[in-house]
């Protein structure tokens, strides 16, 4: 007997290869979105810092722009920079 | 009045008082008189002179009242009832009428004597005075009335009854035509003697009305007769005909009654001005212009009557016409019509509730059947009733029953989008568009005049709710079933989820547009995850593509092991899947792994993670004597036959070990390969490939294994695995109670169950015969003990 694949449809969820669950801004889970958006993915990306803690990017955006003097990490507080 | 000098003066010639006295009363009671004018006028001046003039008044009327009581009276009664014995109806009426006739003879002289009388004291001659002509006539018919149908037998009614229908019959035939074809009274001879009917109608009527009896007489009579005619009429056209309207038609039909009504009180609708003998043969409805007031009066009769006993009829069938609602149109505008009329909306209300009780609201009624009905009650009871207050208080035990089906939502979620099969409603109602939203039915702004106000009926519910929130929408009544519509929603993603994954092209066109229909009635808000979930559609179409795109440039060697597409879903937004376990066969899973190593070279930073139990493969399968193409079956259905190339023969316990899925799950999925003929089972739980198909084998399978396993099942949880769950909570009361009390009836356990675990819709009604059916399972997996009648735990060691 010989079995013939012709045509596999399977089925995934994807997810955001980060080190925590949710957003330490935001608290939404990284898999959703940010408040101010209505699709995940795509459309809400994250961002990491060199720190290697990772937010949505549009939370660390809001975050970074309400800090007047020194742009920080909310989580660990070193100086802010976008991972390359 | 006379002064009060009522003593006789003994001065005056006694003799000659006397004599007029006699002369006088003899000239009243008895037509002819022999006196002439002039002498009678002189001797009632003597007697007014010894004041006994106002006396004769009185003692007419007490010789009247000797005579009545005396002969007169039992003169009639014995008259109508004398011949006992059966008769034709002819003779019955003859004597009907012969009796009347007598007692007119004889009242008659009195008649006239009152009237000669009245004209007198009207006039004042020879100083006569008294209340004149028409007191004393209203005083001797009252006296008449009075003696005569005091005690009235039972058989003037039935008598006149029956005449009256006779001669109903006869004038409805004659003026009605053939319509009313009740058969024509035929006498003793065979002759018809309608005619005669009618002239006996016509003289019986003159008499009454002379001895100012009809009303008494006939009333009775003729009120039953209308009611059960009319009642006769309705039953014949109206009864289970919803689809069309009967109004006119019946109107018609009462002016027709209201000319034979106009012949039973002709002598009184023109004898009253002038006693008028009745033209004979002057059909009734000439005298309705002129319209006596009496007339007028049982024309309001009868419609009163009408509409009473369309409305009884119709309460009757209400649950009919419900069901039968755009058809029976008609009827629901008549019953709105005559409902106006007549008192009857409580009778309705609780009618109708009891009718949806005992018709509707039972085990044996399949849900989607109820919602059809209650839609249908929704649309008929708006048009009866504006202001929705009669659908508010009859639906009310509805919404409470649909509430305890667990397939409600499912089946108002498959309405909405059109896959219930017979119950379109819902799918035209809500691609109707009607901008009336959810929301705006929540909002306090009532937006409407003041002017345009209206009180509430007073059967409404007084809830707090009010009349702007008694909603006359389909959809929002539906939804607000349950009072919210996140309910709904999240059943309405789990069809939409399954509905998605079980597309194998991508094809989303129809879920846009009940997605954005939907969006119309509960706001944009609460369908974004939908809209999510369709937005994965399209992306997986997109990523599906490019990675395609990407493979074909890879060389032969490169290319995957087979052709692999994915949809790659949101998992926040998606309800949640079931989870089931699955191993694939290596060559799936890399082709996934190379799937997913594509998947984050497309998007930085993201990976996937597979559902493997979920999709769907379409495979060939090639035998040795056979081939079988395009079979589209589930992924462990794919699994399990794939690991058959490995080795011809498998045990449940081997494929169960390898699939890393419970053996039952298997056995189940396995069917549709034995179904094909490729498998066949044998004993020891074994199952080989059948390489070579004898056509007749197959034939046999087929037979045997036709409704295994084909529906789809669900891919999100269903009601019945949640229900399951929630057997699975119960076995762990079940054993404590068992621990603690040793032995138990399946009754205590019941009880003792609703006692402790009354929590949840679902869980609330249970009954009797599903626990059972759980514990026997319970005792067929050695879990539980049973002896006698009572349950146990086995002894644990």
């Amino acid at each position: 007997m010989k079995v013939k694949i012709k045509q596999w449809n399977g089925v995934a969820s994807w997810l955001w290869v980060a080190n925590d669950d949710n957003c330490g801004i935001c608290r939404m889970a990284f898999n959703g979105c940010c408040p101010d958006c209505k699709v995940p993915g795509d459309d809400c990306p994250l961002v990491w810092g060199q720190c290697s803690h990772c937010f949505h990017m549009h939370c660390i955006l809001k975050w970074l722009n309400s800090q007047q003097v020194q742009q920080q990490c909310p989580m660990c507080r070193q100086e802010w920079k976008f991972k390359e | 009045m006379e002064p009060d000098s009522v003593e006789m003066s003994g001065s005056g010639p006694n003799s000659g008082v006397a004599e007029a006295w006699e002369t006088v009363t003899a000239a009243l009671v008895s037509p002819v008189s022999s006196a002439s004018e002039q002498s009678l006028s002189d001797l009632l001046a003597l007697l007014n002179d010894q004041g006994l003039g106002r006396l004769l008044g009185s003692w007419l009327l007490e010789t009247l009242q000797m005579r009545l009581s005396s002969c007169v009276v039992p003169e009639f009664w014995s008259g109508l009832k004398q011949p006992e014995n059966e008769m034709e109806e002819k003779d019955r009426v003859w004597v009907l009428l012969t009796a009347f006739r007598t007692l007119l003879d004889r009242l008659e002289p009195f008649l006239a004597g009152l009237e000669k009388l009245g004209a007198w004291q009207d006039e004042g001659r020879g100083g006569l005075c008294g209340p004149g002509s028409k007191a004393l006539k209203e005083r001797a018919f009252t006296t008449i009335r009075a003696l005569l149908l005091f005690s009235p037998a039972p058989v003037l009614q039935e008598r006149v009854l029956e005449f009256y229908s006779r001669t109903f019959s006869v004038y409805m035939n004659r003026e009605g035509g053939s319509e009313d074809a009740t058969e024509a009274p035929d006498g003793p001879e065979g002759g018809c003697w309608c005619q005669q009917a009618l002239e006996h109608l016509q003289e019986l009527s003159h008499i009454l009305s002379k001895l100012q009896l009809l009303e008494w007489v006939s009333s009775e009579a003729v009120t039953t007769i209308l009611h059960k005619l009319i009642e006769m009429r309705m039953e014949q056209l109206c009864r289970g005909e919803y689809e069309r309207s009967f109004l006119l038609e019946f109107q018609e039909w009462l002016e027709l009654v209201l000319g034979w009504l106009a012949k039973v009180f002709a002598s009184e609708v023109d004898g009253d001005a002038a006693s008028l003998p009745v033209a004979p043969g002057g059909l009734g409805v000439q005298v309705v212009p002129g319209g006596g007031s009496v007339l007028k009066q049982w024309r309001c009769h009868m419609h009163q009557f009408f509409c009473r006993i369309y409305v009884n009829m119709r309460i009757e069938e209400l649950f009919s016409i419900i069901r039968d609602f755009p058809e029976s149109k008609a009827a629901i505008e008549d019953l709105k019509f005559c409902l106006e009329r007549t008192n009857q909306r409580q009778q309705l209300l609780t009618s109708l509730k009891s009718a949806f009780e005992s018709r509707l609201l039972h085990p044996g009624v399949h849900t989607s059947d109820i919602l059809t009905v209650y839609i249908s009650a929704i649309k008929a009871l708006r048009e009866l009733d504006p202001s929705m207050v009669i659908l508010q208080v009859v639906s009310q035990p509805i919404r409470k029953y649909l509430r305890t089906r667990e397939d409600t939502v499912r089946q108002i979620v498959a309405g909405l989008t059109g896959d219930a099969e017979g119950c379109t409603d819902l799918a035209s109602e809500l691609s109707r568009g009607d901008p009336v939203t959810l929301e705006m039915q929540d909002s306090d702004e009532e937006g409407n005049d003041p002017e345009d106000w209206t009180p509430d009926p007073t059967d409404a519910m007084p809830d707090k709710m009010g009349s702007k929130r008694r909603s006359s929408d389909i959809i929002s009544l539906l939804v607000s079933i349950y009072g919210s519509k996140e309910i709904f929603i999240d059943e309405y993603r789990g069809v939409l989820a399954d509905r998605l994954l079980q597309q194998l092209n991508y094809n989303t066109a129809r879920e846009i547009r009940n997605v954005e229909l939907l969006k119309l009635r509960f706001g944009e808000s609460h369908m974004h995850y939908c809209e999510v979930m369709l937005k994965d559609m399209a992306d997986s179409r997109r990523i599906n593509s490019n990675i395609r795109e990407e493979e074909s440039k890879l060389s032969e060697e490169e290319q995957p092991p087979l052709p692999l597409s994915a949809i790659i879903l949101s998992s926040e937004f998606w309800p949640t899947l079931k989870e089931e376990k699955l191993e694939l066969p290596p060559v799936v899973c890399q082709a996934m792994e190379a799937y997913t190593h594509r998947y984050e070279k497309l998007k930085a930073m993201r990976t996937l993670s597979w559902k493997p139990h979920l999709g769907s493969v379409t495979l060939d399968v090639e035998l040795e004597d056979r081939v079988l193409t395009n079979l589209t079956v589930s992924p462990i259905q794919a699994a399990t036959i794939m690991y058959f190339q490995e080795k011809s023969s498998w045990t449940l316990e081997e494929l169960s070990v390898k699939l890393g899925a419970p053996k039952e799950l298997v056995h189940r999925k396995l069917a549709l390969w034995q179904q094909q003929g490729v498998l066949r089972e044998e004993a020891g739980g074994r199952f080989y490939v059948v390489e070579k198909g004898s056509s007749k084998e197959k034939l046999d399978r087929g037979v045997m294994l036709i409704d295994s396993d084909e529906e789809r099942d669900s891919n999100t949880a269903t009601q019945s695995e949640q229900r399951e769950e929630k057997l699975q909570l119960f076995w762990v009361y079940v054993q404590a109670m068992l621990t603690n009390l040793d032995t138990m009836t399946l009754e205590r356990i019941h009880t003792m169950l609703r006692m402790f675990v009354a929590t949840g819709p679902v869980v609330t009604e249970m009954d009797v015969n599903e626990l059972e059916a759980f514990l026997q399972r319970k005792v067929r997996d050695h879990q539980l003990i049973m002896s006698g009648n009572v349950y146990r735990l086995p002894k644990s060691n």
